[in-house]
This record gives C-alpha cells, structure tokens and sequence, in this order.
C-alpha cells in the first residue's frame, strides 16, 4: 500500500508544481506570442525595414539610444516633466477637492465648471498653451498637471463626500477638533478614492505628457519616436514605444500599487482584489 | 481595479409633471449652472480688457462668440465636428463588437485571463498616440490612421473590463444553466452578458474618455479634418478665436457624447441589473 501510495503523492505534488510554474509563466505567454508572430512576419512576409522593422533591428537600436545616452537623456526628460506636472496636479488636486468635498454648497455650485474643464483637460489646451508658453518644459507641466488635477479633484471629492457623518460626529463626540477629525475620519476616508485619482491621473497624464512631446518639446520619448518617424526608423518608433510600455507598468506596478498596498489594504479599507483568483 | 475609476453617475431622478413652480425651479436650476461660467467668462473679459492683449495672444469673449457663430453658419463646424464623431462613433462600434467576445472567452478561463491582464496592461500603458508614428507610416496622413489609434486606446478597456466582469460572475450561474441543458449561446446571453453588462458600460465609458482624446490628438497630427485639425491649423495663423471656439465646443460636444448616450445606457443597465459591485 505504501508503496503504491508514495508515486501517486509525488505525481499530484508534481502536477501541482507544475500547475504553479503554469500560473506564474502565464502572463509571458502573449508576449512570446506576439514575438513570435513578429518574427515569423518579417521572415515570411519581408517587408521593407520603414514598414516592419525586424525584432533584431529593435533590440539593436535600443542598445544603441542606450549605449549614446539618448535614451537617458530622454527618459530622464520625460520623467521629469511628469514628476513636476503630477506633484503639481496631485497638490493641488487633493488640497481643491477636499475643500470642495468638505463644503456641499460650493461643490454643487462649483460641478457644472468642473465636469466642463475635465471634458476638455489634457491635449486640448495644447494649441492654446503652444502660442502662450512655447515649445517647452512649461507646455508639458501645464497639459500634465491639467489632466492629473482633474482626475485627482473630482475623486477626493467624492471620497470625502462618501465618508459617513457618524464617524466625524464620532470624533467630534469624543471630543476632537476639527484637525483632528479631519486627520482620524475624513483623509483615511477618502484615501482609497485618492489613491484611484492618483493611480488613474497618472496613466492619463503620461499618455497626455507622450501626446505633449510629439509637437511640444525639443527632448522625450514622445519627440524621439516622432522625430524618427520623419527619417523613417521605424524602429526607433517601436523601440520607443516598448520603453514607455515598461516605464508605465514599472510605476505603476513599483511605486504606485505598494503605495496602495501599504496604506489602503493594510488599513483594510478595501477588499484585496489580487486574492480573488 | 485600477481601471475601474471612479465615474459615479447621478442615480436617474423620476421626472415630475411640470408644474408652474417645477418650471420655475427649473429655470433656477439651469442659470445656477450656468452661473460659474457667467463668473468666469466675465473674469475672462476683465483680464483682456485690463491687460490690453494683442490678438494672437488673447481675444474677447465676444470675438471667440463672433467666431463660432461665423463658423457655425458657414457650415465649417459641421464638418469637423462629423468628421470627428463618425471616427469616434465608427472606432466604438468596432472596438465594442470586436472587444467584448474577446473579453468574453479570455474571462472565461483563469488562465487566458491572467496572460492576457499583464499584456493589456502593457498596451494600454503605451498610449494610442505613441504608435502614430509607426501607423502614419503604414497607412499615411489619412483617417484609417486616426481610426487605427483610436480603435487601438478604446478596445483595451473595453476588453479589460469585460474580461472582469466576466471573472466576477458566480460559477454556479453557467454550471446552473449548463446543467439545465444551455447550449454555449444561451449562456453567454442569459449569464455573461447581463453579468458583465455593468462592467463593460464602464470600460465603455473609460474607452471613450480616453478614445476622445487620442482622437484630438491624432487629428492634431494626421491633419485631414476633425476637430484637433481645427485647433491645430488654427495656431499656424494665430487665430486665438478659432482655437478657444474650437475647445469650447470638443468640451460641450464630449459632454453631451458623455451625458446623452454613455450615461443612460449606465443607467439602464445598472437599473436593471443590479447595483454595480464596487
């Protein structure tokens, strides 16, 4: 009996390893997929290097902008533009809607302007700002920081509108101070929709900041990928492309979810979304 | 989720028979909306007058009006602004039909549904945008290339969000209904769709807030008309009027797209098929 039984355990704690290795490579797959898609392509199709770079031809230029120090010079570009105009944005945004959410007659009276400028926030105001500001570091702080603002104001405004009176008056019974309620109910409250603003302020301002660099800036990504497209490199375009990929994913994956994580989830102020399988 | 931000629309108030208070409260209601743009428009005219502007650096509230009325009559506004909403209106069609059957046969295996969440991710941190340089040089300065990155930023959304909502549904639903003898269409009407219903009216809404705005973007760039040529080619001649007329109506038009058509299919949906689960 024992002996029959040890093969079938090690075959069902085989299995399941090899289940796990599955789970875990899972989230590869569609890349390989794509790669391979790729390859095949430009070998059996051959298309002119403008119309289809091949994959070599990419992995080789990004060794290159990389080795030359433009693709940090442009990274480090981007980044900053997006650093300046979302600490702005992310301020201003949280220190608007909390006033705004605090005070019900205001936020009514102050809604219809709002929900209009968000319609037109980001990449609209790009003509206007281009004859005002010029080609430059200030026209992609401004686009950035008027898609963040948006996003940020209208969630925690929201958040600090859905927090239940009866905690604040909780506090208040307690024996807080208006500070204190503010510090203890009010900004844990509305943490969870602050930190979607933010999460979701982000991805718009750095798909707006990519949009910003294409005609506004003289440094980015979004001006190396255009600037390419004039010489037809196209694969400076995809390798371009594929690095503000990684970029998006990393922060949001490195600096925004263990924000999240850290704050959020470990106050238990929402259900952990990553344990549902 | 991430990508389920927070978009809360107004539960839909029952509409009382108007009466002659009704009427009058109304009409109070309207000018308190309009009232903080009477704020600002008048501000607006206060610092163009104080500060003396030349044209090509700021313009009147009356010129930008003057403008758009010129171009209204004229007829111009009517071709930019068709141009833009057959893109966006063509772009949602394909992205919703073609969007939301995949979404529904990658949510319907965990597997399919973890490889592709990473990937969708990675496309949509690479913006619509990013690639206009790669497909002007596929399909030239042409609307199929407009239409390909809007297309592009309004389907991953959609296909994300379905893709959860389908994840969300019980199991016992469709084993129920298998076990009941449904084939696979019957279960994607009675149990997918109306399940995940809720979640793809919301990565519909997402999509089309970001599909609008690439789609200012591209025409910025492409050049063949629609409203981001219009604020665009605009700038070349400094005509400040033409750009601030040009913003005010892609934010009312982006509204009424928002309010009439998005938010009452929201509406509808979640009315009737329960509370959307947060």
């Amino acid at each position: 009996m024992s002996v029959q039984a040890a093969p079938i355990a090690t075959t069902s704690t085989a299995r399941r390893a090899l289940g796990q290795l599955a789970w875990t490579l899972v989230p590869a797959a569609p890349f390989v997929i794509v790669t391979l898609i790729w390859i095949m392509a430009t070998g059996i199709l051959n298309p002119s290097k403008e119309t289809l770079p091949p994959v070599t031809d990419v992995l080789a230029s990004i060794k290159e902008l990389a080795l030359s120090g433009q693709l940090a010079t442009n990274v480090v570009a981007s980044l900053y533009r997006l650093l300046l105009g979302s600490i702005l944005g992310i301020v201003t945004g949280l220190i608007g809607g909390v006033i705004v959410g605090l005070n019900r007659k205001l936020a009514e009276s102050l809604n219809p302007v709002v929900v209009f400028f968000n319609a037109i926030s980001g990449i609209v105001w790009l003509p206007l700002m281009i004859t005002w500001l010029g080609i430059g570091n200030a026209l992609a702080v401004f686009l950035i920081w008027n898609t963040v603002f948006f996003i940020v104001f209208q969630n925690a405004a929201l958040g600090v509108q859905l927090v239940p009176e009866v905690y604040e008056q909780g506090v208040l019974a307690l024996g807080g101070g208006r500070w204190q309620t503010m510090r203890s109910v009010i900004l844990p409250g509305a943490l969870p929709y602050i930190l979607t603003g933010i999460r979701t302020g982000l991805g718009f301002g750095w798909r707006a900041l990519i949009a910003a660099e294409l005609v506004g800036a003289a440094t980015g990504l979004g001006t190396m990928i255009f600037d390419a497209a004039e010489y037809h490199r196209s694969d400076i375009i995809v390798a371009g492309c594929l690095i503000i990929g990684v970029i998006a994913i990393a922060m949001d994956r490195w600096l925004l979810l263990p924000i999240e994580r850290r704050t959020v989830r470990r106050w238990g102020l929402v259900a952990d979304t990553e344990k549902e399988r | 989720m991430s990508l389920v931000s927070v978009q809360h629309a107004p539960a839909a108030r029952p509409i009382p028979v108007p009466t002659g208070w009704a009427v009058a409260a109304r009409q109070l209601r309207s000018v308190k909306i309009l009232f903080p743009f009477i704020v600002l428009v008048a501000i607006w005219w206060a610092i163009q007058a104080a500060g003396n502007f030349p044209d090509r650096v700021l313009v009147s509230p009356q010129r930008v009006f003057d403008t758009m009325v010129l171009l209204i009559s004229r007829g111009v506004i009517a071709e930019y602004v068709s141009t833009s909403l057959k893109i966006i209106g063509i772009a949602t069609a394909i992205s919703i039909v073609v969007g939301v059957p995949i979404g529904f046969a990658v949510g319907a295996n965990r597997y399919a549904a973890r490889s592709l969440e990473g990937f969708l991710r990675f496309l949509q941190g690479v913006s619509g945008i990013a690639w206009l340089p790669l497909i002007i040089i596929w399909f030239g300065f042409t609307h199929a290339t407009t239409l390909a990155v809007v297309v592009y930023t309004l389907i991953v959304p959609i296909i994300f969000n379905t893709m959860i909502g389908t994840r969300a549904i019980p199991e016992h639903y469709g084993l129920a209904l298998r076990s009941l003898g449904a084939g696979r269409l019957r279960l994607i009407t009675d149990v997918y769709l109306p399940g995940a219903l809720p979640s793809i009216v919301v990565g519909l809404r997402l999509g089309m807030g970001y599909g609008w705005r690439a789609l200012i973007a591209a025409e910025m760039l492409v050049r063949q008309g629609g409203l981001g040529d219009l604020i665009f080619g605009a700038r070349t001649s400094g005509q400040i009027d033409r750009i601030i007329g040009g913003m005010i109506i892609i934010g009312t038009l982006y509204l009424l797209i928002d309010r009439l058509l998005v938010q009452p299919i929201e509406n509808l949906t979640i009315a009737r098929w329960g509370v959307l689960r947060k």
